[in-house]
């Protein structure tokens, strides 16, 4: 039985040493030379911090992140990544969560550390990555880990406009690597492309199935995401097997009319989550790649990266609404009521998860942590923690589960997990704007923010750009003489929807 | 061009893209910009921006842009 991540690395870095197991634009790096990377960083790590505790990271797209991720877990401590291009005080809002005493950059990233409010210690990469290998170090390290101890904390949006950190034990995310390698067939002729930013949850599928499995990952470039025919020549070039993409990612081709120029030839699989696939764009693909495996995938960062799946089975029309099928091995899906009593079969109900692949709280918020992870109501008998998706979900005829939005105003846009509460509490920090609604127009895939004051949109938008991530800013900007109200006072969302073009 | 310089305002009013000429090569804009950038300018130029254009010689900078619309324009 494994306990941790590190006994896949063991393991693989054995059987397939110099096999490769990530690659970007400019390196490549087999698992042997993996291997070794980690047990440098750990060596110096477990120098300095104490096991158990947390340790920033903010490296680019590069090999050497997953190591770095990796060579922390070897000194017994956990990652909490952060995406350098993100703004300042979003960055210092994670460092004020995650208060770790150590952060490990790449000398690229150096200066921006360096601005952040950080009074630990700051350790590049490069100046630590030929550190002499202290195995007895790294085994006194992990004296006290065992499979339920965090493996990272990784950041979401919060309504309250504080990002909340879910943390994720080595178990958990154990149990889905698992699971999804299974559904996928991944096997060590895979060659995965990644996509996600490599500090948010999407990206455990492209960190964690090479360790398992013997597979790679190919870490394309941002920018390549821009220029369609580009991105899939580097997938041809590097024979690239599988994507695990949010479905804001796998769009994007499909949007721009690139299998018209080319087809990813080697393609054999294809998941997605993050969002509601939209059936014209999932049919685009399956014209122009029929034989392809095409995965529909559900969950939320708290259940560790998805929860449910379904295998699409049939090509898809313009208007199909995908299930999300049924949950992953080790997953279990409960349906309640308002009452905490089980919604009927056909009823719609929140979708509620339990089973080892729960998360353990979010990261220095025990309030928080106990409104979402709560005892199952079904269950008197014996402790069973569920938690509560805030997403509402039936059961279909065929047993499968269906998504029917959200039970609060929390959106998915561009595969992220946005509060538009969040939005709201930011842009009402810039001067003259009094009041505001933020707005979510799906159909467009449009975030709109109404507002009364004389602000100007560009003051709005460049205040936002400062403290947002880029995905969480409105891209229309509605300035009305005053907000529509209902009787009891809030704000009429109904009527600003008519302004939606 | 002024039209041009008023959507890529309206789209992105924190960049100075009368001086930036490695808009995609430096990704200053990312994928999204760009998905919403061809909707509009194929709208307000009446052209078709196809996937072969889409590279970045023809992005980096507002000239570039400007000198696709034009000879989508003429086609």
């Amino acid at each position: 039985m494994n306990t941790s991540v590190l006994d896949w690395l063991n393991l693989t870095a054995e059987k397939y040493s110099d096999k490769v197991a990530f690659t970007d634009s400019e390196k490549s790096i087999t698992f042997s030379e993996l291997n070794e990377v980690t047990k440098s960083v750990g060596t110096y790590l477990a120098s300095v911090v104490t096991p158990g505790s947390p340790v920033a990271v903010m490296t680019g797209r590069h090999i050497l992140t997953p190591a770095c991720f990796l060579g922390i877990v070897r000194a017994g401590c956990f990652y909490a990544p952060m995406d350098a291009t993100m703004p300042k005080p979003r960055l210092n809002q994670i460092l004020s969560v995650i208060k770790a005493g150590f952060m490990l950059v790449d000398r690229e990233h150096l200066d921006t550390a360096r601005e952040l409010d950080f009074d630990g210690t700051i350790i590049v990469m490069e100046d630590i990555i030929n550190t002499p290998c202290d195995e007895l170090l790294l085994e006194k390290a992990l004296y006290n880990l065992n499979e339920n101890s965090p493996l990272y904390v990784i950041f979401t949006s919060g309504s309250t406009g504080v990002p909340k950190g879910v943390i994720t034990s080595h178990h958990s995310l154990m149990c889905y690597i698992d699971a999804v390698g299974e559904v996928l067939k991944v096997d060590d002729t895979d060659v995965f492309g990644s996509q996600s930013p490599l500090d948010y949850i999407a990206a455990v599928r492209d960190i964690y199935l090479p360790l398992k499995t013997g597979a790679s990952t190919v870490i394309i470039p941002k920018n390549e995401f821009s220029m369609p025919t580009q991105l899939f020549e580097t997938l041809n070039k590097n024979k690239v097997t599988a994507l695990c993409w949010s479905v804001a990612g796998v769009e994007l081709p499909a949007k721009l009319g690139a299998f018209d120029l080319i087809k990813p030839q080697y393609l054999k699989k294809v998941c997605f989550s993050g969002s509601v696939m939209p059936g014209r764009y999932l049919k685009i693909w399956q014209q122009a790649l029929p034989e392809v495996m095409y995965v529909n995938q559900y969950g939320p960062t708290e259940a560790t990266a998805s929860c449910t799946y379904y295998v699409v089975d049939k090509e898809v029309d313009d208007d199909t609404v995908l299930p999300i099928g049924k949950p992953y091995k080790n997953y279990t899906v409960t349906l309640l009521n308002k009452d905490g009593t089980a919604t009927e079969k056909g009823k719609t109900g929140e979708i509620c998860v339990s089973g080892p692949i729960l998360a353990l709280g979010y990261y220095g918020n025990p309030e928080k942590t106990n409104e979402s992870f709560v005892q199952n109501p079904l269950n008197k008998n014996y402790r069973e923690l569920i938690y509560k998706t805030g997403d509402l979900g039936s059961i279909n005829e065929d047993g499968l589960l269906e998504f029917h939005g959200r039970k609060d105003r929390q959106i998915k846009h561009m595969g992220h997990r946005i509060e538009l509460g969040e939005i709201e509490s930011v842009a009402k920090q810039v001067d003259n704007l009094l009041d505001c609604c933020a707005l979510y127009y799906k159909e467009k895939e449009l975030l709109y923010l109404f507002y009364t004051g004389s602000a100007s949109s560009k003051d709005i938008v460049l205040h936002f750009r400062k403290i947002l991530p880029a995905f969480m800013v409105p891209r229309k900007l509605v300035n009305l003489q005053e907000l529509p109200t209902l009787p009891n006072g809030k704000t009429d969302m109904k009527a600003l929807e008519a302004y939606f073009k | 061009m002024e039209e041009l310089m008023e959507i890529l305002g309206e789209l992105r009013p924190d960049v100075d893209f009368e001086n930036e000429t490695a808009l995609i090569t430096d990704g200053v804009l990312d994928s999204f910009d760009i998905v919403a950038l061809v909707a509009e300018l194929n709208e307000a130029f009446d052209i078709e921006i196809k996937p072969n254009n889409l590279v970045p010689d023809n992005f980096n900078s507002v000239k570039a842009m400007m000198a696709l619309i034009e000879q989508l324009q003429d086609e």
